[in-house]
This record gives C-alpha cells, structure tokens and sequence, in this order.
C-alpha cells in the first residue's frame, strides 16, 4: 500500500469521529481556535481548513448555537452544543460505544486466528 | 495583516454574495488567533504570516469546504440521465438520416460527402439542444433535492430480474438505432417516387430501372418487418431464442435479396443521357452499375455472418 493510499485511509477512518469529538467538545463553549487546541491535545489532530467548515456545517444543521463575544480586544464566535446537538451527542455516543466494542471483539478473533495459524505452522515445523 | 486581508478577500470571492461577510468575519478571527499563539513566540515576519495562510488552504479549497458545490445533477440519477440522453440522442439521429436522406435525395448534385457532411453538422446541432433541455430537466429535479432514481430503484423485483447468460445476449441501444436509421433510409430510397417531386424526381441523373424498382418495392415488407424486429429488441435487450430465430429469418431475407439484385441485370438507367454517356464525366452507367452489383454481393455478406452467428448462438440457447 502506497502512503498516499494509507493517508486517504486514515482521513476516511478518522472522517466518521470527528463529528463526534467536536460535538463532545462543545457541550462546553469554544470558539474556532480553542477547539482545534483542545482536540489536539486529546489527541485528534485536524486541520483548519477541515474543523472550521465542519464547525459552521453542524451550526447551519442545528446541531450547535453560535454567537459573537468581544474578548481580549477582539471578536470571537463561540459556538455551543444545542439542545438537538445535545440528543444527536447522546445517540452518536451509544452508536460509537456498540461499535467500538464490535470492532474490538473482530480484532482481537483476528490477532486470535492469527496466531493459532503461527502456532500450528510452527508444530508442523517441529515435527518435520 | 495586509496579507491576512488578501487571503480572506481571495476566499469571499469564491463564495456566494449571501454568505461572504459572515464566513470572512469568523475566518480573520480564526487566523488571527493562529497568529497570536504564534506571536507568544517572538514578533511575527511575514513568511510566518504567509506559512499560516499557506497552511489553511487555497482560497478556492477552502470556500469549497465551507460553502460545499452542490452538483448539477444528483449522482443518483446519473445513470438514468445517461441512459435518456443516449436513448434521445438515438432518436435524433433516427431523425436526422431520414432529414438528410430526404434532403440529398432531392437534390441535383447527389454528392456522398455532402450528404454525410450535413448529417454530420444536423446531428450535431440537435445533439447540442437535447443536451442542454436534458441537463436543464435532471438540474430542476436535483436542485429541489428530488433525485428521480430514488423510486424506481425502490421498485424492482428480483424475479424481474434477466436470467444469468453471456455477454453477447445484452443488446446494446446504439445497435439497434444504428439498424432502425437504416431501415429507414432503404424505405426513403425505395420509395422516394412518393415523397419527391416530380421537380425533384425530374432533376435525377441517374435511377432505378424499372425491374430493381419493383423488387425493391416488393422487399419493403422485410424492412418494415426489420424494424418491428428492432422495436421488439428495445423491449426487453436480450437475446432469447425467439428473437435469434427472428433475426436469423430477416438476414437470410436480406442477404438473398441483395444477392439475387446483384446479379439481376439491368440494376440502373440514366435517366437524362444516353446510356452509353459518361456519368459526371467520369464513369459510365455501365461501370457504375457493375460496382453496385460487387457492392450488393459484399453488402450480402455481413447479414450472411449474422445468420451464422446468430445460428450458432440459438443452439447455444436451445441445448443450454
């Protein structure tokens, strides 16, 4: 697999979640920049191009209320999980933990075949 | 800042009226406070400016992601205005070969190239128009966010479904439009006395004789019969053993006709000079008529090889 190919993986892998760290962010108040700091230092690192138009896609959908604050001598909008943001957080958050939980079972049978596989080939090994 | 206001003017340009100021608003402050997290670090240059905006993004990218392009037609219903636009593009140039045939037909100078020459450019011209009224219809579907696919594809029934075969049993639209124009154009040929004017009629150089007239006229059936067979394939697409049989008994009829014409004598007469003249100065009738009749026995072969192909894939069917 080219790197290339492995980066369009990752960006497809990563797409699904960052819906719902964003959505988890905000049921604390953030503006634009805050967000991105506190998603990297959990760990999910986006770019802004990506989180700026997901940030304003999600308030044009409902999922989140915005308003401008004057602060520090400058203007910031501050954006905050609504009440129907609140519900889709909820449904998003049992959706992910089934998941999360299906797909740690799947890997964990597949690291399991795997190696049984090692394990019988290395007997065959021993016998020859 | 000067370069922060570029880069932010560049992005509002691409996006619509209605959303420019707002999104430009909310991107300066996002970048500048990209910009004071960096200027904890020591005064900021310009290439640090510049490296910032470098990485946000091309103005163009970054309008795309914040005001998404909605596309002209919904990608569900591609396929189904593929299919109409190639169905309609058949019909017109259907359309167009009789226009053309009509056209040369009655004209004095009956030049080939001209002829293909002017359905070319009508083809073209009416290709352009159903293009555009297609495009236009599938947009307003889409554009009120009611792509037409989604309730046929909600519709069907396996049972309904063709049975497993092989790939020549699929049978493509562009061929049988490609039989029906020319259909069409022997009938308009065969029978151009009806439509043409005497004027028209008058004007030709060179014609049927009588004999190949009449022959041709008898074999009008077969070719009306063709095109029922063609209009019965648009049904369903699929060669069954029924269809094969059909088409079979059509070759034969074609290929024995032409050959049975190629060898009938005489095929032309010339219709303003003497017989023995030289036709447009170049070529006598006599010449001409003894390339039509190798035309006619070459013509013979191809529905010839379709009854054998077609003989040999019934069996196929019959005995599967």
């Amino acid at each position: 697999m080219t790197s290339s190919q492995l980066v369009k993986m990752r960006l497809e892998l990563r797409r699904g979640v960052l819906v719902l760290a964003v959505l988890g962010l905000l049921k604390q108040p953030h503006y634009g920049y805050s967000l991105r700091k506190q998603l990297q230092d959990g760990g999910i690192d986006i770019d802004e191009g990506t989180l700026y138009p997901l940030v304003r896609r999600l308030a044009d959908q409902g999922l989140l209320d915005s308003e401008w604050r004057q602060a520090e001598g400058r203007e910031r909008r501050y954006y905050q999980l609504s009440s129907l943001g609140a519900e889709l957080l909820s449904q998003l958050t049992d959706e992910w933990q089934q998941l999360n939980g299906a797909l740690a079972f799947l890997l964990e049978q597949s690291a399991d075949t795997n190696g049984s596989d090692m394990n019988s080939l290395d007997e065959s090994a021993e016998e020859i | 800042m000067e370069l922060v206001d570029r880069y932010i003017a560049a992005v509002q340009r691409e996006l619509p009226e209605n959303k420019r100021q707002e999104i430009g608003r909310e991107l300066k402050a996002n970048i500048c406070d990209q910009l004071d997290a960096l200027s904890e670090q020591g005064e900021l240059t310009e290439s640090q400016v510049a490296a910032v905006l470098k990485q946000m993004g091309h103005p163009c990218k970054v309008a795309q992601q914040f005001v998404p392009s909605v596309p002209i037609i919904a990608s569900e219903d591609i396929p189904l205005f593929k299919h109409t636009l190639f169905m309609v593009l058949g019909v017109l140039f259907v359309l167009q070969v009789v226009g053309g045939t009509t056209q040369w037909l009655g004209s004095t100078e009956g030049s080939l190239f001209r002829f293909i020459q002017h359905l070319a450019s009508g083809f073209i011209g009416d290709a352009c128009l159903a293009f555009t009224a297609i495009g236009l219809s599938f947009w307003s579907f889409s554009a009120q966010g009611k792509p037409i696919s989604g309730s046929n594809c909600q519709k069907w029934q396996p049972q309904n479904l063709p049975k497993v075969g092989p790939g020549w049993q699929h049978i493509s639209l562009s061929d049988v439009f490609v039989d029906l124009a020319t259909y069409l154009f022997l009938l308009l040929v065969i029978w151009c006395s009806v439509w043409m004017s005497s004027e028209q009629l008058a004007a030709r150089t060179v014609i049927f004789s009588a004999n190949a007239q009449q022959w041709l006229q008898w074999f009008s059936p077969i070719i009306l019969l063709s095109m029922g067979n063609s209009m019965w394939q648009l049904r369903r697409r699929v060669w069954t053993s029924e269809l094969l049989l059909a088409n079979m008994g059509i070759n034969l009829a074609y290929a024995s006709f032409l050959v049975f014409l190629a060898f009938s004598s005489p095929l032309l007469q010339n219709q303003v000079q003497s017989q023995g003249a030289e036709f447009q100065g170049v070529f006598t009738l006599l010449q001409l008529e003894q390339w039509l009749s190798y035309s006619l026995v070459i013509t013979a072969m191809f529905p010839g090889y379709e009854v054998i192909r077609d003989g040999l894939r019934w069996r196929k069917l019959a005995y599967k």
